[in-house]
């Protein structure tokens, strides 16, 4: 593959752990992320889902390179973010933005949103400074806010209103690949569909390749063109997210897909309910991860890590069963 | 944080006063406070004198504000010199972690060992006594107490998002540091300040009293105790005086970091404007109207109307809300945040926050209205006949307490049987609620816990008592899907078992498709729609209800958002409350509208209801 028909963003093999502090020595670590592959054209939404515990924040702040990854490599736009010097750095920080699930959690709450919305232009001088206000109307305009706002603090606003700062101060550096981690989770249903609607324009305004970290499938399903389905720091299934949701392959998908409380009582199909709870992190089980609380468990499930098989084009799914399955 | 000057304002302006005396102090015209006069010593107040003269003959006032001068200096110099040490040691080490952490908190922690006096003893036999002396001793004394603040908060601070977002736009360490974490870890860093301030003044007067601070003759609050103390019996008065100005200035600068700390404390701020009101009396005046009850219902609810007292005025968060749900049906109450959905489940419950009350209406319960209840009955009917199961389960387990003791603990508060006969009770509910290996999990400790546990840990102990009546306030947000639905089944097949009623609140429609029997829409405090589930959401009658529905991602169709807000309430609208957000709206609808009957058992509030048409029956008009 020449260097030009690479992916915007490659992940290859990337695991980190987590290790608590104990009073003496180290606890056991957290393993929560472990052997991802994981690959982002440009322009591209992919939709990263499962439950909590299940790695996808983490796995979010790896490829945006917050955290670096214990074994394996990211590349972006053909380059390992961990061979890069501190200032190649800063320069590629400037096209990686991240938006975050607590609206106010992720803005200061003792500044003005103009001046944090100008922040990103500031630290990489995109804008002269006395540009610096009308280049802060323009991005509030189109996050659908109005400028006059820029002289509020974050507290005056609602929690959808503070999503779209947050999202107009990831637009100011003018990025390229955007990590929203649960973006509209803790938003009312009416208030969802703005933001969503604000992410899919900018997404094709834009050309801004998009992770969309959720556990709302219908979301996923609704903005995403591929979604990866994690499980305790592991892939489970991964593809096109219209067959992914819609035919899911892996059981872990399957029960998760049922789960779903559907409005339409119509063609919902039966609730598959996992028995248990999903082992912790720290000591999860050997093999398929998923065998505790999988109905198709055989004996050969804890021997290895399944690969994940290709089905179709571009569709893998991570179980030994597979052709079993019903 | 401006609201709170009142309270601010009297220490303020006690520590300001003292603070220009002290820079003033030469320009008063004071007679000089070391030179003695021996024949005049011990002399009462007199006009050359106001305060007297100690027992070398100094004017005592002179010393007294000399004194303060210093005392201040010190005080000063040494907190500023330990806040900024200790400030830079925390930063780093709560930001750098790795050795910078590690020599911070262990040089903190070596510091801390020492006891002030032996630590003063060993400085002073290494240079002496003296002002000097007593600002290094003060400075080293108080420094890991800023390092501890300082490193916690960086701690705490360090993994906000907001903080996250500015290392992902590019800024440099510095930066974060100076503009971003410094400012939001200010206010406990001031309040050490002014508590150290306070706690340096008592230092420096008592070592100086001691003989190991400032060296007679210079003026000094402890010296002159020391002194008075020798001629206790002739001159009383002598010691009143710098014990008087000890207690003030110690009283302020506590008194200010007391105001400090709730200024910045966002949680007592809003405590401190919320004035409770006699309940009582409130209540009892509303409602003497003959009662319209459902004898089959379990709950029934008529004009519930709940005013809070705010800053800017009483609002009316629920306003008018009436619904019944008969045993072994579900309710499921709908809306956006702010549409009044808990207040009006706490206000039936009697768990107002205090500056909020019921004004009008009632609810009547198993015969009883409980808006009329007495605090004391109703914490009767809390956790046996009336429970709930609360939101997030780990703020409402008790972290030090092993689950099965709480549950048994609330069996025990409502019926008495003995303490084995309720753990083989909370053995059994263990059971019923699904959790595995129930013998061992009862000696388990809540954080051991996953969240969809503990979640049946709550249900097991809002269930404890047989209620007649559950009320759910959004008891699967905080859940996965796979758990959501785990629960969701535990509390159908409870339902069918045990024929209680329950009141369920979302926020998702699908849920509420999964488990209710009826659903209750409501928007800014009033029920819009209200109806069986099926119906309602196959044909909503109101503007607002199909705006909820389209707003979902659902199979192909893409979500429609809702323009706007939900208004607060001290703005709601007067005609219709949703008018401004709804695309239908007519000239008719300036006017408030009333809840009306719509056959099948539905009610709603909309001038055009009938005449639009929503969801499938506007497909198949
Ligand atoms: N800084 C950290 N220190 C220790 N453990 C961590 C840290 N960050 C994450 N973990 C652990 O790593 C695992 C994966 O966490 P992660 O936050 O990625 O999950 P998630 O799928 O995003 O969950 P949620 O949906 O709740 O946000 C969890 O077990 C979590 O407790
Ligand atoms: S590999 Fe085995 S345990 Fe894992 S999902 Fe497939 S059948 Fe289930
Ligand atoms: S009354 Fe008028 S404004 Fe209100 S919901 Fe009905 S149509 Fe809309
Ligand atoms: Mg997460």
């Amino acid at each position: 593959m020449t260097p030009d028909a690479e992916p915007l963003l490659v992940a290859e093999h990337v695991s980190v752990s987590f290790s608590r502090k104990r009073l003496f020595g180290r606890g056991p670590a957290v393993r929560a992320v472990q052997d991802v592959s994981l690959r982002i054209g440009r322009g591209e939404a992919v939709g990263i889902v499962g439950e909590s515990g299940s790695g996808k924040s983490t796995l979010g702040r790896l490829l945006l390179g917050l955290i670096k990854p214990a074994s394996g490599e990211v590349r972006f736009d053909g380059r390992a973010l961990q061979s890069l010097s501190r200032a190649e750095w800063r320069a590629l920080r400037q096209r990686m933005q991240i938006v975050f699930q607590d609206p106010y959690g992720s803005l200061d709450p003792r500044r003005r949103i103009g001046s944090q919305i100008a922040d990103g232009l500031a630290i990489h001088r995109l804008v002269a400074p006395g540009l610096l206000p009308e280049a802060v109307n323009a991005l509030l305009e189109q996050v659908g806010l109005d400028p006059s706002h820029a002289e509020r603090f974050p507290h005056e606003f609602s929690g959808g209103q503070c999503q779209r700062i947050g999202i107009a101060r990831t637009l100011a550096s003018r990025p390229d690949f955007l990590v929203a981690d649960e973006p509209v989770s803790s938003l009312d249903v009416s208030i969802q569909a703005q933001i969503l609607d604000l992410l899919d324009r900018l997404r094709r305004d834009l050309g801004l390749a998009l992770i969309l970290i959720s556990h709302d499938l219908a979301v996923v399903r609704h903005l995403c063109d591929r979604v990866v389905v994690m499980y305790l720091g592991r892939v489970m299934e991964e593809g096109p997210a219209r067959s992914v949701l819609d035919a899911p392959r892996h059981p872990y998908t399957r029960a998760l897909v049922s789960a779903m409380p559907r409005i339409g009582t119509g063609g919902r199909p039966t609730r598959i309910l996992l028995p248990g709870e999903p082992p912790s992190p720290s000591a999860p089980p050997s093999g398929c991860v998923f065998r505790t609380r999988c109905s198709f468990a055989i004996a050969a499930c804890g021997e290895a890590v399944p690969p994940l098989t290709q089905t179709n084009h571009d569709h893998g799914v991570a179980c030994i069963r597979l052709a079993d399955l019903p | 944080m401006r609201r709170l000057r009142p309270r601010l304002a009297l220490p303020a302006l006690l520590i300001l006063s003292l603070v220009v005396i002290a820079l003033a102090v030469p320009f008063l015209g004071l007679p000089n406070p070391v030179r003695q006069d021996i024949p005049n010593r011990l002399t009462g107040m007199a006009p050359g004198a106001l305060l007297g003269r100690d027992e070398f003959g100094r004017d005592v006032l002179s010393r007294l504000l000399w004194g303060a001068r210093i005392s201040l200096f010190i005080a000063f110099t040494a907190t500023t010199i330990a806040a900024l040490a200790g400030t830079l040691l925390g930063l780093l080490g709560g930001w750098f972690r790795g050795m910078a952490e590690f020599l911070s908190i262990r040089l903190a922690d070596v510091i801390l060992c020492f006891p002030p006096i032996l630590l003063a003893l060993l400085v002073v036999t290494i240079m002496g006594p003296g002002v000097a002396t007593l600002i290094l001793m003060l400075s080293i004394l108080y420094t890991p107490g800023f390092v501890r603040v300082a490193y916690g908060e960086v701690l705490s601070t360090r993994n906000q998002d907001f903080v996250t977002a500015m290392t992902a736009l590019g800024a440099t360490t510095p930066r974060i540091l100076a503009l971003t974490v410094l400012p939001n870890i200010a206010s406990p860093l001031l309040v050490q300040y002014s508590l150290t301030l306070g706690a340096a003044i008592v230092v420096e007067s008592g070592l100086s009293f001691l003989g190991l601070g400032v060296v007679p003759p210079t003026p000094s609050w402890g010296l002159m105790i020391r002194g008075a103390r020798a001629t206790m019996e002739q001159a009383p008065l002598l010691l009143l005086w710098p014990c008087l100005a000890l207690t003030v200035t110690i009283l302020a600068f506590n008194l200010l970091c007391d105001a400090l700390r709730d200024a910045f404390d966002p949680k007592s701020a809003a405590g401190a404007g919320a004035r409770p009101k006699p309940r009582l009396v409130d209540c009892l005046a509303p409602g003497l109207f003959p009662s319209r009850v459902d004898p089959g219902a379990s709950l029934s609810v008529r004009g519930l109307t709940v005013e809070i007292d705010t800053k800017r005025g009483v609002i009316r968060p629920v306003d008018d809300v009436s619904f019944t749900i008969g045993a072994g049906e579900t309710l499921a109450i709908v809306g956006e945040s702010g549409s009044g959905k808990s207040v009006t489940v706490t206000g039936l419950m009697g768990l107002l926050p205090a500056a909020a009350r019921p004004v009008a209406g009632e609810a009547v319960f198993e015969g009883h209205d409980l808006l009329r209840r007495s605090p004391d009955q109703l914490r009767a009917l809390r956790g046996a006949r009336l429970a709930m199961i609360p939101q997030d389960p780990m703020s409402s387990l008790n972290p030090v307490h092993k689950v099965g003791d709480q549950v048994v603990e609330a069996i025990l508060a409502h019926r008495s049987i003995t303490r084995p006969a309720a753990r083989a009770e909370a053995l059994a509910l263990f059971r019923r609620v699904g959790i595995a290996d129930p013998e061992r999990r009862l000696d388990a400790w809540p954080h051991e816990m996953s969240g969809g546990m503990r979640q049946r840990v709550m249900i097991a102990m809002a269930i404890a008592n047989r209620p007649a009546l559950l009320i759910a306030d959004e008891p699967t947000t905080a859940l996965d899907v796979t758990m959501q639905a785990q629960i969701l089944d535990l509390l159908a097949d409870l339902r069918r078992e045990t024929g209680s009623a329950l009141i369920f609140i979302t926020h998702s429609l699908g849920v509420v498709a999964e488990i209710a029997d009826t659903v209750m829409v409501m928007y800014a405090g009033q029920v819009v729609e209200q109806g069986p589930v099926a119906s309602v959401f196959a044909a909503p009658l109101h503007p607002y209800t199909a705006a909820l529905l389209a707003a979902v991602p659902q199979d192909d169709a893409a979500p429609e958002p809702i323009p706007g807000a939900v208004p607060p309430p001290h703005q709601f609208p007067q005609g219709c409350r949703f008018a401004p957000r709804c695309g239908h709206a007519l000239p008719p609808c300036g006017e408030a509208q009333p809840l009306r009957q719509f056959g099948n058992g539905r009610e709603v509030r909309c001038a055009r209801a009938g005449d639009l048409r929503f969801g499938r029956a506007a497909h198949d008009a």
